[in-house]
């Protein structure tokens, strides 16, 4: 039986899968290589979120789950370094560095909102259990 | 004598449910407790077993009062309720996708509604039982 309980945590598990992939963005800010070791400066990834048709109850409430994990299209940042090792060397970005383009603030913001709403699903939860507590008090 | 005033009521089955629910609790304490322990897979005591099980336990009593023809063999009540203890041993192992600490707690929560809840109706079961020996309100 699909209870709030069950929704309310499908909501954490989201939120917590959002806040590794804020804190694996500011983490890799000035990372230059991939996981393979190619020169690739670092994307932003981001995850996408859905209705969860698995986590449903009878009168259409929902969870919510992670679709998949995106990885952000935006062009690197350059910076003219014409004698670091990993600089291009030929075109006409020759001499430059590519650098990852993350947007820090736009990370701590999006990890605020995360954060809240983590809290804002622990809330329901105790509003969920305080129900079933009172529902027994009945008995007593 | 005793056996006979307690078969009536709901009891037997409320110890059930309670037995297992502490059997649960324990496995799924012990999920937590292993959380980072590497190569761990996350278990579990199968709910819908259990829940069938104890059902048939009970349509096997309520069956006791039914005329019993000669040569059919009369299910012990006892016989049924051991079935249902068994479904406590029947650990599940996850296959270790999905499976997160909310989801663990979440569990050990509605576990432990279920535990009070049993609970608290045997309390009022022997309550009722107390007023009708006492006589008094």
């Amino acid at each position: 039986m699909i209870t709030a309980l069950d929704i309310s945590t499908s909501a954490l598990v989201a939120q917590r899968v959002r806040l590794n992939a804020i804190s694996s963005n500011i983490a890799n800010m000035s990372t230059l290589r991939n996981e393979n070791g190619e020169m690739e400066p670092y994307k932003a990834r981001y995850p996408i979120f859905k209705v969860d048709d698995k986590i449903r109850t009878e009168h259409g409430a929902a969870g919510v789950k992670v679709e998949r994990i995106e990885t952000e299209d935006v062009e690197p940042q350059y910076k003219y370094q014409p004698n670091h090792p990993l600089a291009i060397k030929e075109g006409d970005k020759k001499g430059y560095v590519a650098y990852p383009n993350i947007n820090m603030t736009r990370e701590f913001v999006d990890a605020l909102e995360a954060t809240r709403a983590y809290e804002a699903n622990i809330g329901v939860m105790e509003v969920s259990k305080n129900l079933g507590q009172q529902t027994l008090r009945i008995l007593a | 004598m005793f056996p006979t005033i307690f078969d009536q009521s709901t009891v037997p089955v409320l110890e059930q449910m309670i037995g297992f629910a502490q059997a649960r609790h324990e496995v799924l304490a012990g999920n937590i407790a292993n959380f980072d322990t590497p190569g761990y897979k996350v278990r579990d005591l199968s709910v819908d077993a259990f829940q069938s099980r104890l059902q048939e336990a009970i349509e096997a009593r309520n069956e006791q009062h039914m005329e019993v023809s000669p040569g059919l063999l009369k299910k012990e009540p006892v016989q049924e309720m051991q079935k249902v203890r068994e479904t406590f041993k029947n650990i599940e192992f996850h296959d270790g996708s999905d499976i997160s600490i909310e989801h663990q707690v979440t569990e050990l929560t509605k576990n432990q509604f279920m535990h009070n809840l049993a609970i608290s109706i045997m309390t009022s079961q022997f309550q009722l039982l107390q007023t009708a020996i006492s006589e008094r309100v």
